[in-house]
């Protein structure tokens, strides 16, 4: 067990996306090492939801590489694929609950769907989740009538069904009172702790990013400004990331030619 | 701007329009090979096709509709009953009546009518949940919990309408029939059971498999239509609401001009 | 490494389970302890070798004991190591299993 060296389980190697003929990423580099918990911060427009729909394996890289859990993205076979988002869990920003099923099997889904598991275990296995998130007895509700904090904690029960090896997590805290997102980042620290999970977390939110991240990766106009731990970003001169965590209004660079071709052309 | 780019203009926005037509077409028989390939082989490669879920997909696309299929076929068989006995009666050929409305029914209007009522019910309602999944992210949970949208979404709507739509225009045979028969029958002084015999007696077995063959051919069409509408749904609430509306408008006038077609071709 | 055996003597029947308890073999686990609790009138299970343990691990665990309660008979998690404290303690389980230090414990 010793002898393995630890290989990242997260590996982006210059990724550039482009759409259309807008480019929103940058020769992006990130490496992320198990066990430890990545925070992605950025402003919108920044990129951070193109980087993560990538790691997600939602977009294949056209430039540039992309490996998680050791499978190449983009040359992925369909099996391979399959078998990596097993070991994956995500819970998305606006929760993604299936409006169409019961919070129990929301959550039972991805069991039922990949393991042939005794429906007893599905279920104690599933509710055992609703309990992790303080849902317990919930179960049978439908998503529309759990509050927004509800419908985060059914997600993050939902993307740790299977027990993942890596969870991604987009805006834990948008949206939520302080003591519900303080609840959520205490979750995330407990979760690494003793399921040994790998964390991502995607997120603008900066008091949250500081309580729960081991490094966090700065991300503006599609560009990666720094990588490091907590303190290194927060010590960091860059004037961006300072702009960025003291909350301060980017100034507006002017190009004369650009402004005025974006003002008059019919197709800018 | 130069005078040569301003005349090719028109032109220039002409491709691109044809471009993004082509895509589509593209897609859709992407989608309709993707469909068939999951339906039929799907279990092999861990994505398969619930039969719960088709089962679901036929009560809501083909049972729920039957009440309103009826109700217009019927009216519509009362409709060409009117004309034809009209039209006919000024050349003296009344008795010819029962053989134009068997033909025009079987091969034509039932079909027809069953096509236009069910891409308004169930086009509509494929664009408009599949629509509101993507935009809720529900889609993307879908794939990255390892079920293929297409598989899941898809699928079991295609599966279900091939088979619904056929029995709906055979049901829908019967009630156009019908209709005429209790519009004519005192008219042409024949019981309605006399009528129906003679109808019967003036079938051809490739009349009515004109009208089923037409059945197959729509059924894709509406499914296709609403279901790649709804994947391609952007821009929230409103764009739900945009989609719902264009599948339904696209579907019928694909099964409007696809009838043209098939009719010409069958005919000649 | 993964291993799980099961001694009876008796009355009692000890599940030693070993390694790492994840969904490729935690049916068996189920398994074993459903197996014992047919046998034997009390029943441990011994932890103390668990290494790593995942929901579906845990799962057996609480599908024992829940049947044991329902027939009356004594269920416990022996000497469980600290991994799967972490793991029980997530779900507030540590509060839900009777736990003991030892197998004499256990037995009594």
């Amino acid at each position: 067990m010793n002898a393995e060296s630890p290989q990242p389980l997260i590996e982006v190697e210059k990724l550039n996306v482009w759409f259309g003929r807008r480019q929103v990423l940058f020769d992006v580099d990130f490496a992320v090492m198990p066990g430890e918990i990545r925070v992605i911060m950025g402003g919108s427009g920044s990129g951070k939801s193109t980087l993560l729909r990538h790691l997600l394996g939602l977009l294949r890289p056209r430039s540039g590489r992309v490996r998680i859990l050791g499978t190449d993205i983009a040359s992925a076979s369909p099996e391979e694929l399959l078998k990596l988002r097993t070991q994956m869990g995500v819970s998305f920003q606006g929760g993604a609950l299936f409006t169409s099923m019961t919070v129990g099997d929301n959550v039972a889904l991805p069991l039922r769907e990949h393991q042939k598991l005794d429906e007893t275990t599905v279920r104690i296995m599933s509710r055992l989740k609703l309990e992790v998130v303080n849902l317990g007895g919930f179960q049978d509700l439908m998503p529309s009538q759990l509050s927004g904090g509800m419908i985060k904690r059914a997600a993050l029960a939902r993307a740790i069904v299977m027990d993942p090896k890596l969870l991604f997590f987009d805006e834990p805290s948008a949206g939520l009172d302080p003591v519900v997102s303080a609840e959520l980042d205490e979750l995330i620290l407990r979760l690494r702790d003793a399921l040994r999970m790998t964390i991502v977390v995607v997120t603008h939110e900066l008091e949250s990013a500081f309580k729960i991240a081991d490094s966090i990766t700065v991300l503006d106009k599609g560009r990666i400004l720094m990588t490091g731990p907590v303190a290194e970003v927060r010590a960091s001169p860059n004037e961006r990331i300072q702009d960025l965590l003291n909350r301060r209004p980017r100034p507006v660079e002017v190009d004369t030619d650009e402004y005025l071709r974006r003002l008059t052309e019919e197709d800018a | 701007m130069s005078f040569l780019e301003q005349a090719t203009k028109p032109v220039n926005r002409l491709g691109r329009k044809a471009v993004a037509a082509v895509a589509e077409l593209g897609y859709i028989g992407l989608l309709l090979l993707e469909s068939l390939y999951f339906a039929i082989a799907g279990w092999r490669v861990g994505q398969p096709v619930r039969v719960r879920m088709v089962f679901e997909q036929m009560r809501q696309v083909g049972v729920d509709a039957i009440p309103i299929v009826l109700l217009l076929s019927f009216t519509v068989g009362v409709m060409l009953g009117i004309q034809f006995i009209a039209a006919l009666s000024e050349f003296g050929a009344e008795n010819q009546v029962v053989i134009a409305v068997a033909k025009s029914v079987t091969r034509e209007f039932a079909v027809l009518i069953t096509g236009i009522v069910v891409a308004g019910r169930s086009g509509s309602s494929f664009a408009a949940r599949i629509g509101s999944m993507n935009v809720s992210q529900e889609v993307d949970a879908l794939a990255v919990i390892g079920i293929e949208p297409v598989r899941y979404l898809a699928s079991p709507a295609l599966v279900a309408m091939l088979i619904m739509l056929p029995v709906l225009t055979i049901l829908a045979n019967g009630a156009s029939i019908l209709g005429a028969a209790l519009y004519c029958s005192p008219t042409l002084d024949v019981s309605i059971g006399a009528y129906v015999v003679q109808t019967l007696n003036s079938l051809e077995p490739w009349d009515i498999g004109q009208g089923l063959a037409k059945s197959f051919v729509f059924a894709a069409l509406i499914t296709l239509v609403g279901v790649s509408t709804g994947f391609s749904v952007t821009g929230g609430a409103e764009g739900v609401g945009r989609a719902t509306t264009r599948a339904v408008v696209l579907s019928i006038s694909a099964l409007v001009i696809a009838d043209m077609m098939f009719s010409y071709f069958l005919n000649r | 490494m993964n291993d799980c055996r099961t001694e009876v003597e008796g009355e009692f029947a000890l599940v030693r389970v070993q390694g790492e308890v994840d969904l490729s073999w935690s049916q068996s686990v189920r398994k074993a302890i459903l197996d014992a609790l047919a046998k034997a009138r009390a029943v441990g299970v011994e932890l103390s070798g668990v290494s790593y343990i995942d929901s579906s691990g845990i799962a057996a665990l609480v599908e024992g004991f829940q049947s044991a309660r329902g027939k009356g008979q004594k269920f416990s998690l022996v000497a469980a190591s600290q991994p799967v404290r972490a793991v029980l303690q997530l779900a507030r389980l540590d509060r839900v299993f009777p736990m003991v230090e030892n197998v004499e414990a256990a037995r009594a």
